[in-house]
């Protein structure tokens, strides 16, 4: 059975999102501050399976919660679920290290559908990982001063090291497994986030950014993740080396 | 309204700035042209330049009002997006929860009175902003009528025990004698129940709120509202009463709220020719807010 974490202190919206994901069958959890759900994550085992993250919080804001999860290793798939629906909080949201933003008021199917799909994302990364055991598959990549760890989600550079979303991690494998090559967005929503309509692509651009931000020297002139005007990127691991 | 009056401020922190600019420039070539051994023009010079820095300073000071004024501004705005938006997301996540599942008897009957307080809720709010709005349209007259303060009181307080799901042991009232004052019922009504409402939030648990009235002297009676809450620290005492006022702070995240409750506390007793003020020892100590009306004759 999934086990849901709730973040939220909204007495009637919580009561009413706990009665919704017990009726689909998840377990879940309801707490009311930030503090009591970085304590409730870093003591729980099993681990939760999905988060649930208001962002307005008595105490630490969602953004601070989803930030600090994340720098402690913490990469659980989260939904940020607010009334704060401006670009730039949603923005801040994925850049704090969320991997879904919904914004209130939401539709109950639509959001049940979304937790769905963090979930299934996570049994297909599992899956994933239990199959690429054998050495030449990307387990973890070293390219420079680099290297990326998949089973930790982790991104070494030089002294440094960046936790990845899961979703950030997906892209990079996904990227990398193609190197050298041009990557379209399009193919890059089908094959890493698994959305076949003809959704918008620019979230993948905000990933990239983020990417960059990590993995390049200079993120305004990037040597490894090269844009393609009109296609999409192309990941280069030894820039220096001739072609 | 608000916009206005923003823009006119802005518009004079530019006109002095291009004054300022224009002074500078005035300075600086009279000093190159003109010989500036003639004493009256260095102390033409020393007062212009005077003249410069207090404008700097002005604006300077001005400038970093209205920064706040945004910054003030803004929290509302997030503020009243949050009031507005949860109690509707709450209320929606309900109807659709009962449109698409099998609930039983209970679980429906726990659903409508979730759905109504949160439209109480809802209407609160609204209520607050547009009392707002017309608290600023001064022309706005007052339907003056004589009004048993005692009862406007229980009336407040039978509404906050309902609301706040507080008993009356938690919520007292000490009724002075019988007074008759001369005021708008609905503002009035307004103003007590915002004080009431303030106490109960602000106190956590155990809720311990009480509600005095009391004659002052002959013109006055006061009603005081006194909790053992959260307390307010000095510096705050005058500045809550402002309009999207919140103190700053994690409290403001946990206690939702416009900033307009104490505003609207404020305009009301001032429109009755009365006052209002706050009275706290410090942040845990509770605070008291006094309300003074005047006594009909």
């Amino acid at each position: 059975m999934s086990r849901v974490l709730v973040v939220e202190d909204e007495a009637h919206l919580a009561e009413g999102l706990r009665f919704n994901m017990e009726a689909e069958g998840y377990q879940v959890q309801v707490v009311e501050t930030g503090e009591a759900a970085l304590d409730l994550i870093a003591s729980e085992a099993p681990p939760f399976d999905v988060v649930v993250l208001d962002v307005m919080l008595p105490g630490k804001d969602g953004f601070e919660v989803m930030s600090e999860l994340r720098q402690a290793g913490q990469f659980i798939p989260t939904l940020m679920l607010t009334a704060r629906g401006h670009p730039e909080d949603v923005i801040k949201g994925f850049a704090a290290g969320a991997d879904d933003y919904l914004t209130k008021p939401f539709e109950l199917a639509i959001l049940l559908a979304r937790i769905r799909s963090l979930l299934r994302r996570r049994e297909w990364l599992k899956s994933v990982q239990g199959r690429v055991a054998t050495p030449e598959q990307t387990d973890s990549f070293s390219f420079g001063d680099k290297s990326v760890n998949f089973e930790l989600l982790q991104l070494r550079v030089g002294e440094r090291t960046f936790p990845l979303t899961l979703m950030e991690a997906n892209l990079l494998r996904y990227l990398i497994q193609h190197e050298g090559k041009p990557v379209a967005r399009k193919k890059m929503l089908e094959e890493v986030w698994g959305v076949h309509e003809d959704t918008d692509t620019r979230p993948i651009d905000n990933f990239i950014v983020r990417l960059r931000r990590y993995i390049e020297h200079d993120p305004t002139h990037p040597r490894h993740l090269i844009t393609l005007r009109g296609v999409g990127y192309r990941f280069v691991a030894h820039p220096d080396q001739p072609v | 309204m608000v916009v206005a009056g923003r823009r006119k401020s802005i518009a004079f922190f530019i006109s002095l700035g291009a004054g300022l600019i224009v002074v500078t420039l005035l300075l600086y070539v009279g000093w190159v042209l003109l010989d500036w051994r003639h004493g009256i023009l260095l102390i033409l010079g020393i007062l212009l330049l005077s003249m410069i820095i207090a404008g700097v300073v002005i604006n300077t000071i001005f400038l970093v009002r209205e920064i706040r004024r945004n910054e003030q501004h803004d929290s509302f705005i997030n503020a009243v997006t949050h009031e507005l938006k949860t109690p509707v997301a709450s209320i929606r996540l309900y109807l659709q929860t009962l449109q698409t599942r099998d609930v039983d008897e209970a679980k429906r009957q726990d659903f409508y009175r979730i759905m109504l307080e949160d439209s109480d809720r809802l209407l609160g709010t609204i209520e607050q902003v547009l009392r707002t709005g017309r608290m600023g349209a001064s022309s706005r007259k007052l339907n003056l009528a004589r009004i048993d303060l005692d009862g406007v009181v229980l009336e407040c307080l039978g509404r906050a025990r309902t609301l706040h799901h507080v008993a009356e042991e938690s919520l007292r009232y000490q009724p002075g004698p019988p007074i008759t004052i001369m005021g708008d019922p609905d503002e009035v009504r307004a103003a007590v129940s915002n004080l009431i409402d303030n106490a109960v939030k602000y106190s956590g648990t155990p809720v311990d709120v009480t509600v005095e009235t009391a004659k002052v002297d002959a013109k006055y009676v006061a009603v005081r509202v006194k909790d053992q809450g959260v307390g307010i620290p000095q510096v705050e005492l005058k500045q809550i009463f402002k309009r999207f006022y919140r103190v700053p702070g994690p409290l403001a995240t946990r206690v939702k709220g416009t900033g307009l409750g104490l505003y609207i506390v404020r305009s009301v007793a001032k429109r009755h020719g009365g006052r209002a003020w706050a009275e706290s020892a410090g942040p845990g100590q509770g605070s008291t807010f006094v309300l003074q009306l005047p006594i009909a004759k």
